[in-house]
């Protein structure tokens, strides 16, 4: 098996996607963040850096909740999406 | 007011594309492994307008559905967003059904509950989207049919629907019972409340009843009396790639849509 | 209006086993799951180990959705160049008693004994997310469910490592980074032919295989590869921090896991059918730690109750285990009427007194060899290059170990560090 692409991977998982959000940014805070954990804390890669911004998705969002613990500057606000939302493990 | 909903539950159509299979011989869907079917989003339309007369006038809505055993989960989810009773209409015989003998059973088994005002249903199943279960039912049953309504109102024993059309509604009037199919243009219906789910949870026994119960055997329905056959069954290529070809007006769009389907050889 | 005798949130294996055993008792039982059904937004590695699902009902252990029971377990070192593996394999023929662990999917498991509970007799209630506990004049009485109440004797906290509930009733602080691992892992579909070929395995035997070194490039954590029937689960777990702080991201020690030879070799031809990732409460608990209050408990995850270091990861047991413990301290609180934090503490004493928190003790001391970051780069680098040339003969006379030794050390590690670290390994056993 080759290295599978993120996009890749999460599309095998089947999610019910709303449409409030549950995870929410300050972007203020980021502009000021030197180290961005959350990057490293997604294990979906819903938070990426792009020109110099914190930019995020939620949909393929796995529940985790690291980055809600990731986050030392306050700025990610991660709680759980409504319920029947969400990943839906058939395997786990 | 009595009102009966008739619901369906069909495979989720949230599954990710790469692992929704077919059976190109038997023309089915296999269905995901360890995806749980959902209520048909059309019927839960229908249920949260129901849900709505009632709130309204004051009503008890019962929701039915058709099928094998493993159906009751879609009674229950009825149950959870509000509505008074359910029954499953059950058998082993009624696993394969088409339109035609699924609407049969149910005029059956609505028969048996035998008072109502107003039948509702989804404006067609997500899964096959036929919309003719609600056309044949209303037949069966001899009442009035009004099809893809985006509302439906009480006034003064009568109902006032508004049926969509491509330009925008007409609106008809018509007396009790009647049995009218509900359009998506009605917005999504209500979620279950965590109390709702709970109460439904913990709720009476489902009545089921077999075919022998409603009187049918399924021997004695003319199935070939249905000219409704499904004869290929195919996942469309995913390589054709769409294309919205631009203009400023009408005019200018259809004249560069000509002029490209000319360069690309296909007139 | 409507009151339980007990509320369990939470339809993991801690408060499935903990609404069973109440349902059982004839107690007035509601379990609450946020997941459209239970198991749907839970993974693991992962196998169960011990007598648990037996001790509920002998039954279960035929009933239950298992995939294969260990048959052999390995532990591999892997280095740059090669790997050491270490194999324990259980004798008997055919290996059906779950002591040797019990393979499971969890969106399969999980459903399974949620539905196990609710025909005992509880109320399953999937779809619903508690938000909030329910007080009055200071006391918890329930759960908050969007706008609606519910009121219960007690609530009991089996909503995992995220627990919402245990932070709320003020029995644990929030999670930080230091204490939690990060879990990724696939699963990796095969036909059923394969896996039994490539693992060497027939009929239900299965394999647990763990893996430390190069998978997490000396990171505190492993990989691991079960064998399911027709699939495997391949993953990496590493303590949340060192990502942080290396600025490392799971998925792409996942991807270089899946790169080494060994591994590769297994998935070969295999397709992606899942990606999921979770987090591993190892912060550990402490004799300080208090699982109860005024009828209130936790349990599980939602507790802490997982040894998760290194070696071994087990928390499911535990998680079932405390779930019995917390139904068998409510039982006797209902006969009694009491429900206050005196009468709940039975329920500490209850885990005092098994396996679950004897074994915290056990291992508290490992908890801390098994931080040492040699573990994970230095020695498994040390003992496959030592192994190799042990056993490499390239013509010329072969050194004695001691000296290989010596060479192997020299630059990594110093004879006294190495002594040291020996010295608290064995302490620690
Ligand atoms: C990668 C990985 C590998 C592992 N491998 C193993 C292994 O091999 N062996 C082993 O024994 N253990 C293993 N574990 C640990 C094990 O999975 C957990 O310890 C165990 O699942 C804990 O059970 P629990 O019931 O306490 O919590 P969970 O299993 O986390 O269950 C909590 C439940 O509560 C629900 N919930 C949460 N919040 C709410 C809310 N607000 N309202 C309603 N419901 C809610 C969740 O949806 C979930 O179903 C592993 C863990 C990980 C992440």
């Amino acid at each position: 098996m080759s290295v599978t692409k993120m996009q890749d991977k999460l599309a095998v998982n089947k999610y019910d996607i709303d449409n409030d959000v549950h995870i929410l940014i300050d972007e203020d805070i980021c502009s000021r963040c030197e180290h961005h954990r959350c990057i490293y804390a997604c294990p979906a890669d819903c938070y990426t850096l792009e020109n110099e911004h914190i930019t995020y998705s939620y949909e393929g969002c796995l529940e985790c909740g690291s980055c809600r613990i990731a986050c030392d500057k306050g700025s990610v606000k991660w709680i759980l999406p409504r319920p029947g939302f969400g990943v839906c493990f058939v395997y786990g | 007011m009595n009102i009966i909903v008739c619901i369906k539950q069909i495979m989720d159509p949230e599954i990710p594309t790469g692992k929704f299979k077919i059976d190109p011989e038997a023309n089915r869907v296999i269905p995901s492994e360890g995806i749980p079917p959902v209520i048909n989003p059309f019927d839960a339309q229908a249920i949260e307008v129901a849900l709505r007369l009632k709130e309204a006038n004051g009503a008890n809505v019962t929701a039915i559905t058709v099928g094998g055993q493993d159906v009751e989960d879609v009674v229950r989810y009825a149950i959870s967003m509000g509505v008074d009773e359910g029954i499953l209409v059950s058998d082993e015989a009624f696993k394969a059904l088409n339109s035609f003998v699924t609407a049969f059973i149910l005029s059956r088994a609505i028969s048996r509950i035998g008072q109502y005002d107003l039948i509702l249903c989804g404006r067609q199943a997500a899964d096959r989207d036929a919309g003719h279960v609600g056309l044949m039912l209303g037949e069966m049953l001899n009442l009035p049919i009004i099809t893809m309504a985006k509302a439906v109102t009480l006034s003064s024993d009568k109902f006032r629907v508004e049926h969509v059309i491509t330009e925008g509604y007409q609106v008809y009037e018509v007396g009790m019972p009647a049995l009218i199919t509900i359009s998506d243009e009605i917005g999504p219906p209500r979620r279950p409340s965590g109390w709702g789910v709970i109460a439904a949870a913990m709720g009476k026994e489902i009545p089921t009843w077999s075919a022998q119960d409603i009187g049918v055997n399924l021997s004695d329905v003319d199935i070939k009396s249905v000219r409704s056959e499904t004869i290929r069954l195919f996942i469309p290529d995913s390589r054709r790639k769409g294309e919205v070809i631009q203009g400023n007006n009408v005019a200018e769009a259809s004249a560069n849509l000509m002029a490209r389907l000319r360069a690309d050889g296909i007139i | 209006m409507v009151e339980f005798d007990a509320i369990i949130v939470g339809a993991g294996p801690a408060g499935c086993a903990c609404a069973y055993t109440l349902a059982k008792q004839q107690l007035k039982v509601l379990l609450i799951e946020r997941g459209k059904f239970a198991g749907s937004k839970n993974m693991w590695g992962g196998a169960l180990y011990g007598p648990v699902l037996g001790d509920l009902s002998p039954e279960f252990l035929k009933e239950a959705p298992i995939e294969r029971y260990v048959k052999r377990r390995i532990l591999s070192l892997l280095s740059e160049e090669s790997y050491f593996s270490l194999e324990s394999a259980v004798n008997n023929e055919s290996p059906d008693v779950p002591q040797d662990g019990a393979i499971i999917l969890r969106a399969k498991f999980d459903r399974w004994f949620a539905e196990k509970a609710r025909k005992a007799g509880a109320i399953l209630a999937n779809g619903v997310q508690v938000e909030d506990l329910l007080w009055k004049d200071g006391s918890i009485v329930g759960v908050k469910v969007g706008k609606d109440e519910i009121h219960g004797s007690v609530v009991v906290a089996c909503d995992g490592v995220n627990s919402i509930l245990a932070q709320k009733a003020g029995l644990k602080a929030e999670l930080n980074p230091v204490g939690v691992k990060q879990g990724v892992k696939e699963v990796i579909k095969l036909p059923l032919e394969t896996i039994e070929q490539r693992f060497n395995i027939q009929g239900n035997e299965g394999i647990a295989w763990e893996f430390l070194g190069k998978c997490t490039r000396g990171l505190p954590g492993g990989g691991f590869i079960y064998t399911n029937k027709d699939s495997l689960s391949v993953g990496v777990v590493v303590q949340l921090n060192a990502l942080l702080e290396n600025k490392v991201k799971a998925n792409d020690l996942l991807e270089d896991f899946k790169r080494q030879p060994v591994v590769a070799r297994l998935i070969d031809g295999g397709t992606l059918v899942e990606y999921s990732s979770h987090l591993i409460p190892t912060y550990g608990v402490s004799s300080t730690s208090r699982l109860f209050s005024d009828r209130f408990l936790i349990t599980g995850d939602a507790a802490g109750l997982v040894l998760g270091t290194g070696l071994i990861l087990e928390g499911a047991n535990f998680a079932i285990a405390s779930g019995i413990a917390a139904a068998k301290a409510i039982v006797r609180a209902k006969e009694t009427g009491d429900f206050s934090a005196k009468a709940l503490s039975h329920y500490q004493r209850l885990l005092e007194d098994n396996f679950v928190l004897k074994d915290f003790k056990t291992f508290k001391k490992m908890t801390h060899v098994l931080e040492n970051p040699r573990l994970y780069s230095t020695y498994p680098d040390l003992v496959c290059s030592l192994w190799h040339k042990i056993h490499t003969n390239d013509g010329n006379p072969r050194k004695s170990v001691r000296q290989l030794l010596k060479e192997e050390l020299k630059g990594r590690v110093s004879w006294w560090q190495l002594a040291r670290d020996l010295i608290h390994m064995g302490g620690s056993l």
